[in-house]
């Protein structure tokens, strides 16, 4: 049977774990530990080395998910996970003091991962006072020669994590 | 950003606990006290290492040796062993925020390097309250 590795990325607290958690078929793999640093006044746990779940997809394919750590000394992890990938979901939290230069960051960290696959944007929490409009982000994939569908989610809901995972697989398969 | 630092007094404990460790074994040559989410507290190395990333992937192979052991049905992971050609490389949490990682050549004995380490933890734990 057919699989796919999906990579699903972003600044801490975007919603990775929960995204996964939000949508598997199995019980997720988590690697959460205490955050011990300014995160611990935002969220008591942060994962920091993957989340991993698995769905199926309607034709019959397993889709593999695998959450990176979102901080940026976790790099290394970031390539490890990306080995074997075929497409990157990059979520950004509008609550986070600067959506656009973390869109810009993950962009530049998986680039030569970019170069190679589909990926679509997931913004989170649009309804922040201070939230940037979407065209903002569409200018921002302009501005770096990229054209990636980009989408508002409540990465809480499940059809919204479905309707990220469904227009990845879609652009992969447009791309075939 | 403000990180997890230790006082005066346990940082002097530590380095005390280190040259202990270090008498006992000629072989260890690198520990290191992180915190469990990757960021470097306190060390003794006796060659040139990255600190901080090394304490980030401590963070790393310490939580997944955890799950691990969830997912094969198995109870609470003690040490994460990384056997190298010329080196072993093991890790332990001291207690629920800090982690000890112990660096040494292969000259040491893997059993002499788990109780230098485990006792090390122990004291460790005990001080660091």
């Amino acid at each position: 049977m057919p699989e796919i590795k999906l990579i699903i990325t972003g600044p801490p607290g975007a919603g990775k774990t929960t995204a996964i958690e939000a949508i598997s078929e199995t019980p997720p793999v988590r690697t959460d530990t205490r955050t011990t640093d300014d995160l611990s006044s935002v969220k008591d746990e942060t994962t920091v080395a993957m989340d991993f779940g698995e769905i199926t997809l309607e034709s019959g394919e397993k889709v593999f998910l695998y959450g990176t750590p979102g901080q940026r000394r976790f790099e290394f992890m970031w390539k490890i996970l990306v080995e074997g990938g075929l497409g990157l979901i990059i979520l950004v939290d509008c609550s986070r003091p600067d959506p656009i230069d973390d869109l810009k960051m993950y962009l530049e960290n998986f680039s030569d991962f970019i170069e190679r696959t589909g990926v679509v944007v997931g913004i989170t929490r649009t309804s922040e006072p201070d939230a940037p409009e979407l065209t903002e982000f569409y200018e921002c994939l302009e501005s770096n020669d990229r054209v990636f569908p980009i989408l508002d989610v409540d990465i809480r809901e499940r059809e919204d994590v479905a309707l990220l995972i469904n227009a990845l697989v879609s652009t992969l398969e447009f791309s075939r | 950003m403000s990180q997890y630092k230790f006082s005066e007094r346990s940082e002097a404990f530590c380095q005390d606990m280190f040259q202990q460790m270090l008498d006992t074994s000629d072989a260890i040559y690198g520990i290191l006290i992180s915190t469990v989410d990757g960021h470097d507290v306190s060390k003794h190395f006796l060659k040139e290492m990255p600190a901080s990333k090394l304490s980030a992937m401590m963070s790393s192979i310490l939580a997944l040796g955890e799950t691990i052991a969830v997912e094969a049905q198995q109870q609470r992971c003690r040490y994460v062993i990384v056997e190298n050609s010329d080196g072993y490389i093991l890790t332990l949490k001291i207690k629920d925020k800090l982690i000890l990682s112990v660096i040494a050549t292969t000259n040491a004995n893997l059993g002499m390097l788990h109780s230098v380490s485990r006792n090390a933890a122990e004291k460790l734990a005990a001080h660091l309250r």
